[in-house]
């Protein structure tokens, strides 16, 4: 790294908020995809002003900035590719406001899902996507993704929640979008554009989302099928029958098994394992959601129908399912998750669809996903240190985007496209399409500085 | 690739297991201390990735990071993906060692045992006005950290034994040496074996340890196999005490920290929870217990190593001392209470004790 510039970042941020560490820089290179690229340097900043200042002169001197929150990513979209600056928003990790009589909460972007969750709960109040991994990421990260989760079916994603933003766009200015009224019709959505845009537009520095009350009662009730038809079948069934449950999870063969090996559950390691979970706000309430879910269950040739119980069974079974990913990865050296999302009506395509790519590679696929939203995660298990794998695991990939957008579905439901999913972005989107992001991209970033290289932006 | 490092040949399929899935980082202590990414476990597993993949020497500038884990095992309790980092960082150091790369800290540790019987290089040890050496029941074992820092705390584990009756006896202990083990160095054969023989002179068939690492060290490593041999148990006090009925309660608001090495690294959970009900009605948890403890940020040579994060993690603990209202902190380690004690901030109004030391201060108090 040239000395004068990294003086002059030192100058900017302060010695102890800067690093150019090894130790640091390795941690940087990645997040929890398979992509990995060294920066140059790592920068922490607190303040929105500092962070324009920093923009001002990436700008200026044209050096790439990623953003970055917990780095829990699952496409690329925190590894700096074309390396520069990491921009650390961790220590951003303050509630700057919980009020529960306009029902909002002001954050700074690096404050944990789970710290929010943690906060609301005393006054019965939650943020509801839910993310699998809301133990560590952050909110900014949340919606960088536009993150979703477990409660998608019922309470939809990140997006749905945002009211407003603070941004700073990559010349420095410092911008508010939104509004703190529950509703909003005021110019161009603004906000809405910057949800989900990875970090490509702007860095945002300040969030306001609309908090709901939390239903205090649920109900959870499992399903084991031994055919893939069935279990699409039901789950169709389930989200047209006037319920939506609160989440509606489908869990395959191998993460079963996966799961047995790091709990004592003891899951039935059957084709497809369906857990649902009703809530609301008396027992009756959730009781007569669930009893009819269990009711198609039942119609629908199951091995198994069981309702959980005792609170521990429930919270186990619940965070067996959040830890899928990670257990999936004892499998094979090297693994990616996909996401994509089809109509409900295509669900049972998709999971036969996902069978045949795995039969026709000779590739190990599990799936597990929110099925409640179309949404599923099959899961590439591969060994990345062998090449006859890895391309293997590249035209799996193909066929499975393919396979999606055939179905009227989505490359990404949840994770976003970062680096791993933009090759696919023009599958998906037409060239006016893909033209109009590419102007905004753009407008924001005429010099193309901050987080380069992401969703076929340059194309 | 040929394996270059023992780490490599013990854990390459371990590392590799790791998905980056993060949720380490929600647990990791020293994360939560510095918020650098590079000191967490994920981070930690990158580092050894990419040294496996012949990206990064294996050298000095890793220590920062490979050095600094107190070994808490917050990560691995919470790991899908089952990867043992603890065991992981303990190799590593010793591969580091090989190689020449080594936190001075701990280097000097390592010299300090080769030439004292204890950690601190101290030549005079505390008597505690006991007699040594004796034929006893029970052989006490007080452990570097309660002998020459926590002498006072204990002192009082020594008179409540006595107020109990117990009969045990002091030897002229020298450092289980098992830290070592934690640091890139081997536990010091001649310091298990004048410990073992001291032991055994007493005809005590079973040792009572103040400190739980002293605890984990005879009970698994196989330099102290002799003891099982020879059918010498070694008990943590907390378990010793969980048998008696103290006739004394406070009202007091009391919570409990659970030191790793006697949770997640032993498994004793409700032991001293059991003692402390008897004692303290008003007893409160932590938002962080038992598996989920939080770390003090002593442990794995981390006081000595990097002294200013250690204390900022015991502040964080003590923070949740704090949000609970607690007015007595109970533990059961010596190296906990230190590192407490020395993080507490002077508007924090609680105190911080070994659960031995309080109980034997109320049955002072009702005499």
């Amino acid at each position: 790294m040239d000395e004068k510039l990294e003086q002059t970042i030192v100058d900017l941020v302060g010695k102890d908020n800067f690093t150019r560490n090894i130790i640091d820089l390795v941690s940087y290179s990645c997040d929890a995809s398979e992509h990995s690229h060294r920066p140059l340097c790592a920068v922490f900043a607190e303040t929105a002003e500092l962070i324009a200042d920093i923009m001002k002169l990436a700008n200026r001197e044209k050096i790439p900035v990623t953003p970055r929150g917990a780095g829990t990513g699952l496409s690329g979209m925190a590894v700096p590719i074309r390396g520069g600056i990491i921009l650390d928003l961790s220590r951003m990790n303050k509630i700057l406001k919980i009020s529960i009589e306009d029902r909002l909460a002001v954050v700074q972007p690096g404050v944990i899902y789970a710290t929010l969750e943690k906060a609301l709960a005393p006054k019965g109040f939650f943020f509801p996507p839910d993310p699998a991994s809301g133990k560590v990421s952050t909110l900014g990260g949340n919606v960088a993704t536009n993150a979703g989760g477990l409660k998608g079916a019922k309470y939809g994603t990140t997006r749905d929640y945002v009211l407003g933003l603070q941004v700073v766009l990559p010349d420095g200015r410092i911008m508010r979008t939104g509004s703190k009224a529950m509703k909003s019709v005021s110019g161009y959505d603004l906000t809405r554009l910057f949800v989900g845009s990875e970090g490509t537009l702007g860095v945002v520095t300040e969030i306001t989302f609309k908090i709901n009350p939390k239903p205090t009662k649920t109900s959870t009730a499992l399903a084991t099928f031994n055919n893939l038809e069935d279990t699409g079948n039901t789950i169709n069934q389930i989200m047209h029958s006037g319920i939506i449950p609160s989440a509606l999870e489908i869990l395959g063969r191998e993460t079963l098994s996966a799961i047995n090996q790091n709990t004592d559950l003891n899951l039935p390691e059957v084709d497809a394992m369906l857990l649902v979970e009703t809530d609301g706000y008396t027992q009756e309430e959730t009781a007569y959601q669930i009893e009819k879910v269990i009711r198609i269950f039942e119609a629908n040739h199951p091995q198994e129908v069981k309702q959980a119980t005792t609170d521990a069974e429930v919270t186990e079974l619940w965070a067996a399912r959040k830890s899928a990913y990670a257990v999936l990865s004892r499998i094979k050296t090297s693994s990616v998750l996909e996401d994509v999302t089809v109509p409900m009506t295509h669900i049972a395509e998709l999971l036969k669809g996902i069978q045949d790519i795995s039969e026709k590679h000779d590739i190990q696929i599990a799936t597990f996903g929110h099925a409640g939203d179309g949404n599923l995660h099959p899961q590439i298990l591969y060994d990345g240190y062998d090449p006859v794998e890895v391309e293997k695991k590249e035209k799996a990939i193909k066929d499975l985007f393919e396979l999606a957008i055939a179905l009227d579905g989505t490359l990404t439901g949840e994770h976003g496209i970062g680096l791993s999913k933009a090759p696919f972005m023009t599958l998906e989107h037409d060239p006016v399409a893909m033209d109009v992001m590419r102007t905004l991209k753009k407008t924001f970033d005429p010099n193309n500085i901050l987080n380069p290289g992401k969703m076929a932006l340059e194309g | 690739m040929e394996a270059k490092y023992d780490f490599e040949k013990k854990f390459r399929e371990q590392i590799l297991q790791c998905s980056r899935c993060g949720f380490c980082q929600a647990v990791c202590p020293v994360y939560g201390a510095t918020l650098r990414p590079g000191l967490n476990a994920r981070g930690k597993m990158l580092l050894l990735k990419e040294v496996m993949d012949g990206n990064l020497p294996l050298d000095d500038q890793l220590t920062e990071s490979l050095f600094q884990c107190t070994t808490c095992a917050s990560c691995f309790e919470n790991c899908p993906s089952g990867v043992q980092v603890p065991e992981i960082i303990k190799q590593v150091r010793k591969d580091m060692v090989n190689v020449g790369s080594c936190h001075p800290a701990f280097e000097g540790m390592h010299k300090v045992l080769q030439k004292h019987t204890n950690i601190y290089a101290e030549d005079e040890p505390e008597d505690f006005e006991r007699e040594r050496n004796q034929q006893a029941e029970y052989v006490y074992f007080i452990g570097c950290v309660g002998s020459y820092r926590e002498d006072e705390a204990t002192l009082e584990a020594l008179e409540l034994l006595d107020r109990l009756r117990v009969d045990y006896t002091l030897i002229d202990e020298v450092c289980c040496s098992g830290v070592l083990e934690d640091v890139g160095y081997e536990i010091i054969p001649n310091l298990a074996r004048k410990n073992m023989d001291l032991i055994f002179h007493t005809g005590a068939k079973t040792v009572i340890t103040g400190c739980p690492y002293c605890f984990r060290t005879f009970n698994n490593k196989p330099q102290y196999d002799e003891m099982k041999e020879k059918g010498v148990k070694v008990v943590h006090v907390t378990q010793f005490l969980q048998d008696f009925d103290f006739s004394v309660r406070t009202d007091k608001r009391v919570t409990y920290h659970d030191p790793c090495d006697l949770g997640r690294h032993s498994g004793i959970y409700e032991e001293p929870r059991n003692t402390i009900r008897k004692i303290a009605p008003n007893f409160v948890e932590m938002p962080d217990n038992r598996e989920g403890a939080l770390c003090c940020g002593a442990g794995g040579g981390v006081r000595g190593a990097f002294a200013k994060n250690s204390i900022a993690m015991a502040r964080r603990r003590l923070a949740q001392a704090e949000e609970v209202g607690a007015e007595i902190v109970l533990t059961e380690c010596n190296s906990c209470v230190h590192n407490l004690a020395n993080a507490k901030l002077r508007k924090q109004k609680f105190k911080i004790y070994n659960t031995t030391q309080f109980i034997n201060q109320l049955m002072e108090e009702a005499e």
